[in-house]
């Protein structure tokens, strides 16, 4: 929708919305949970919303099971994802004409089903949220602050950038895993099995640890462990907290500096939630925040690290009067609430999650887990640091030379890929050319899913583009592998037997033939 | 009816049902032609071309586009009642006692499929058994019947106000309101200064075309990449103009709330049938046409007496047989567009009437201009072929039906016609006639090569079908279905796979691709683009990449081989 007011904007607009508030007369806005930008004026954010309810409807009457998911203009791209049965999450992202706006829809759907799962990691569902205050202020707030600072990662400069086909190599809600050898990985395991008994009584805690921005062990289920990792990536590990280096791995673009201008403003430069309430209600900002002491787990400079080597969230601490702990995690797969206790040494960062129903006195039950923690485990963490420090092969560690490569474990959601830097001497048409590739496999991969969910989906396609690169996608056994390579030779047979050679070496053969 | 359109014929030696029925077309054939003698002389009145009620053409008259004094003979049951014509309607009309032969060809099958009765199925089995070409199908649903909501694909054109125009199920009239909300979502997009393209969700999509004051849009589970869907919203919204030309617009220009429904009535076989080629017809998405395969002299003998013709102010004259071209020849250096060809070839082959007596009809070829109305003389030479002359004089009638009689003489005396008949027999290339090696090459393809065992369809070298498309003659060749894709699900599967293959060559901001290799669970498809031309082939899903991309090779080379017997050259290539 080429709203007018869209021009002197950042491109982009991202809605949340319950379809089942506001059905009557002049209660419209109460749909809406959400609105970035929150300066648009009402009627702009009602059409938004109109139209997305709309095609809802329409959509349903062929297609009941799987309402609209993509609108595509000439001008505008809308991606919708039904995150909770009743609330729906749309963005709207505007096409430069730079010819740089063009994207896959489902990575740009992956944008909202991370903000999505990263709000509930931390506030549990908005359905929670609404049936708790029905009026919608505390989902409204929550959703403020959460949401505005999740988009402050994706400013560049002072415009939003959603993931472009400059992104074709890079899989949103997977993990990055370091690989170690098979001593590191037993003395690793050895340091998990620790931390996860240094806990009080017999609740045991589970842990996430990473090297540098890569995982190398988890005891969290792989979807719970994605959600974490992200946030990890995100906020927690060292190239997180030092604002100034910009950080290797794709979760972080930009420069943070430009980054946490553009996010400090934003919070307070836009108008307050209140306003959704169109005047029923008159509580401040200040006032809300009191009530709801708003945690903010995804604001910038949230976290530093203390002298004994524990991360602390300052925030919580500022709350006034109220006496706030750690900050609590919700697990999908086990649902519980989890307190999370983060402990770096250099480049090691180990998240402890401690279970909220076995900490009856609060503070100093965690306080007792961070002592035992580093009684029982600071020899073995230094030791195991040491050793991942040593075998580490730096930021271009996972180059092989000659491909430009996506490697997605979908089953285990894990993937790895090319170094950014690696990636960025593509040639633009070959990203553009792989983009188009995934997107036309997205497609595939969905309607396999749709008419045979129990079979594995088998598929390979080798294209030599114009530029003479050869873009290549396979698919096999839960496994994808996308690839692009610029300096292959022009046959068919040689770009295959690259593939051959590639999978081999580094995917056990996963995309060989037999 | 899949297996009577020979590119897409599973049993190329298979009877055609429609010959059944050539002694009775015949008969009627002589019969309206002396009506028509009668008729033409009493046609000094303002007359359309049987489709359209009297009020288009007073707006029409004013702007140009018709002429009067047109003898018509062609009817496809149009509102229209006019004087001498009458007698030609009764017969030629939708109720009429002439039996259809594609209906009486299928009855066996139809009685014997009566077991299916899922919907989401029936689409599939229905364009082969209905009988599509008898126009609307479904006539009594709408938006509320479920059987409705599951049809696997629609097409809609209605106006910006709007109005519905036409709807490939149900009745217009009744789906008024979906129409409504129809423009309304196209609208509001458009009120905001931008154009919807698609919707997407879940295995449906929602395709639109805008043209103003028109508005196109095809809902569809079938799956196929948006740029065919939208190319066959093209192709509909073409076909309109054939029938109305683009003056049309001007009824809404005077009346934004016009109703357009009876313009079009009596068109439904028509959009129908090219629907149905929407699933079976390799041209409505290679932007190119096909040739019937002939021995060069007997093209050259057809196309020297069209030659003749044209040269006495024919615009184009075009000998098809279906939808194979048997010889092509335009005046000065027009060209007609493939699409035209399609268009036209479609609206001829679908409205009975034309095959019961020679007609003169008006007609607009929307690449050539969408402005103006052509006459086209159209006259059956057999049950499937047809001389088809256009010209830009609504007076020259007798001038071209002499003309016609003149090509008609020497195409059976040179027997033309006779080897057309046997062409279509005989099929066109096939996959088991593929030269060994290149020391045979200069055989030609009426005496086919002895099917090897290396070279067959099953095998790591499983070579099952093939289209090569010559860039700069606008033609392709595609192989008749071998063994492993007998079946019309097989065929429609594999022309989906070529569809996307083609989108996936075509549709990106780079340019084209050169080479594709695409395997999945139903084929190894390999696509290979030059200058010259575009080559997909299908093989055995378990084929080996080097011997395909070898059996690629020696495709290209057969084909250059016999390109004097499959192609057609000499017609200048579509190039404004």
């Amino acid at each position: 929708m080429g709203l007018p007011a869209m021009a002197a904007n950042e491109g982009i607009q991202l809605c949340v919305f319950d379809s089942r508030r506001g059905h009557q007369e002049g209660q419209e806005l109460d749909k809406i949970l959400f609105f970035f930008p929150s300066d648009f004026p009402y009627s702009v954010q009602l059409s938004v919303v109109g139209l997305s309810e709309g095609l809802i409807t329409f959509t349903r009457i062929f297609s009941p099971d799987a309402a609209c998911e993509v609108i595509e203009e000439e001008r505008h791209s809308h991606v919708f994802y039904q995150a909770e049965p009743d609330i729906w999450m749309v963005m709207i992202v505007e096409k430069n004409k730079d010819n740089e706006s063009d994207w896959r829809c489902d990575a740009l759907i992956d944008v909202l089903k991370e903000a999505h799962s990263l709000f509930t990691m931390f506030n549990g569902s908005l359905q929670a949220l609404l049936d708790k205050q029905p009026s919608g202020e505390l989902a409204r707030s929550r959703l403020y602050t959460f949401i505005n600072d999740y988009l402050s990662d994706f400013y560049v400069g002072k415009k939003i950038q959603v993931p472009s086909f400059r992104d074709c190599l890079k899989e949103r809600r997977t993990v990055q895993m370091l690989t170690v050898s098979r001593e590191v990985a037993i003395e690793v395991q050895s340091l998990a099995t620790v931390i996860g008994t240094s806990s009080l009584g017999s609740i045991a805690c589970k842990s996430l640890i990473l090297f540098q921005d890569l995982l190398v062990a988890t005891t969290l289920s792989p979807g719970d462990t994605a959600n974490m990792f992200t946030y990890a990536v995100l906020r927690l590990t060292p190239h997180a907290l030092s604002s100034n280096t910009s950080s290797w791995t794709y979760l972080r673009r930009g420069v943070s500096g430009s980054s946490i201008t553009a996010s400090s403003g934003l919070l307070n430069s836009r108008s307050s939630p209140e306003e959704y309430h169109h005047g029923s209600h008159d509580s401040s900002m200040g006032e809300q925040s009191n009530r709801y002491h708003m945690p903010r787990p995804l604001q910038r400079d949230n976290w530093s690290k203390g002298k004994d080597g524990f991360l602390v969230c300052d925030i919580q601490l500022n709350v006034g009067g109220l006496v706030y702990l750690a900050p609590v995690v919700w697990l999908q797969q086990s649902e519980e609430h989890m307190y999370l206790c983060i402990y770096q040494h250099r480049n090691l960062t180990i998240i402890v999650l401690i279970p909220v129903c076995s900490q009856t006195d609060g503070e100093q039950g965690i306080a007792l887990v961070k002592k035992q923690l580093l009684e029982n485990a600071s020899e073995k963490i230094v030791h195991v640091e040491e050793k991942l420090s040593r075998g580490w092969g730096g930021e271009n560690a996972y180059h092989v030379s000659g491909y430009r490569y996506l490697l997605v474990d979908t089953d285990k959601s894990i993937s790895r890929t090319s170094p950014p830097g690696k990636v960025m001497t593509l040639a633009k048409d070959s990203l553009f050319t792989l983009n188009k590739l995934r997107e036309e496999v997205d497609l595939e991969k969905t309607r396999a899913n749709r008419e045979k969910p129990d079979q594995e989906k088998n598929l390979e396609i080798c294209i030599r583009a114009k530029n003479n690169s050869w873009i290549i996608a396979k698919i096999t056994q839960g496994r994808e592998l996308y690839m692009v390579m610029e300096k292959a030779n022009e046959t068919l047979l040689y770009a295959s037997d690259a593939v051959e050679k590639f999978s081999d070496r580094y995917c056990d053969g996963a995309f060989s033939l037999d | 009816m899949d297996s009577d359109d020979s590119v897409t014929d599973p049993n190329p030696h298979h009877p055609d049902p429609s010959l059944d029925a050539e002694p009775a077309t015949v008969e009627q054939m002589g019969s309206l032609t002396l009506g028509e003698a009668g008729d033409a002389a009493g046609a000094e009145r303002p007359v359309g071309n049987g489709f359209l009620p009297a009020d288009f053409y007073a707006a029409a008259g004013e702007i140009e586009v018709v002429e009067e004094g047109s003898p018509v003979s062609g009817d496809l049951a149009g509102p229209s009642s006019l004087g001498g014509s009458g007698a030609c309607r009764e017969r030629s009309g939708r109720g009429d006692a002439l039996p259809s032969p594609s209906s009486s060809g299928y009855a066996g099958e139809r009685g014997s499929s009566g077991g299916s009765s899922e919907i989401e199925e029936a689409d599939d089995r229905e364009t082969m058994l209905d009988d599509w070409s008898r126009g609307k199908r479904h006539p009594d649903e709408d938006d509320g019947s479920v059987s409705w909501r599951k049809r696997k694909k629609h097409f809609f054109i209605l106006s910006n106000s709007g109005k519905p125009i036409y709807s490939r199920y149900g009745d217009e009239h009744k789906l008024a309101g979906f129409s409504a909300t129809l423009q309304a979502i196209i609208s509001f997009v458009e009120n905001s200064g931008d154009r919807l393209k698609f919707i997407r969700a879940g295995k449906h999509q929602v395709v639109f075309l805008v043209k103003v004051p028109i508005y196109l849009v095809c809902i569809s589970c079938t799956e196929e990449p948006y740029e065919a869907l939208k190319r066959q919203l093209e192709l509909i919204y073409g076909q309109m103009l054939l029938i109305l030309t683009k003056s049309v617009n001007r009824c809404f220009e005077k009346n934004p709330k016009y109703d357009m429904t009876p313009l079009l009535r009596g068109t439904d076989a028509v959009f129908s049938s090219l629907i149905h080629a929407f699933s079976w017809n390799p041209a409505t998405f290679l932007n190119a046409y096909t040739c019937l395969p002939l021995s060069y002299s007997t093209r050259q003998a057809a196309s020297a007496i069209l030659q003749d013709v044209a040269d006495s102010g024919v615009l184009f004259a075009l000998l098809m047989c279906k939808n194979k071209v048997v010889s092509l020849v335009g005046t000065q250096k027009a060209s007609l567009h493939p699409d035209d060809m399609l268009l036209l070839s479609n609206f001829i082959m679908s409205s009975e009437s034309f095959r019961t007596s020679e007609s003169f009809s008006p007609i607009c070829l929307p690449r050539y201009n969408p402005m103006v109305f052509l006459y086209a003389y159209v006259h059956f030479l057999d049950v499937d072929t047809y001389l088809t002359l256009l010209t830009t004089s609504s007076d020259s009638f007798y001038h071209l039906k002499d003309c016609r009689i003149r090509v008609e003489t020497v195409l059976v005396k040179s027997n033309v016609l006779s080897e057309v008949q046997r062409s279509m027999l005989d099929g066109g290339l096939r996959v088991e006639d593929l030269p060994l090696d290149s020391s045979l090459r200069s055989r030609s393809l009426t005496t086919p090569e002895l099917s090897s065992s290396q070279t067959g369809i099953g095998g790591p070298s499983g070579l099952w079908h093939f289209m090569y498309r010559s860039i700069y003659l606008d033609q392709y060749v595609s192989s008749e279905f071998s063994s492993p894709i007998s079946s019309s699900s097989q065929q429609k599967r594999l022309f989906r796979a070529y569809q996307k293959l083609y989108a996936s060559m075509h549709d990106n901001g780079t340019g084209t691709h050169k080479t594709q290799f695409r395997r999945d669970e139903d084929f190894v498809l390999l696509c290979w683009i030059t200058q010259d031309f575009e080559l997909y082939a299908a093989f055995d899903p378990l084929a080996d990449k080097a011997l395909a991309i070898k059996t690629c090779n020696r495709v290209c080379q057969w084909v250059r081989d016999v390109e004097n017997e499959i192609f057609l050259f000499g017609a200048s290539p579509f190039s404004w």
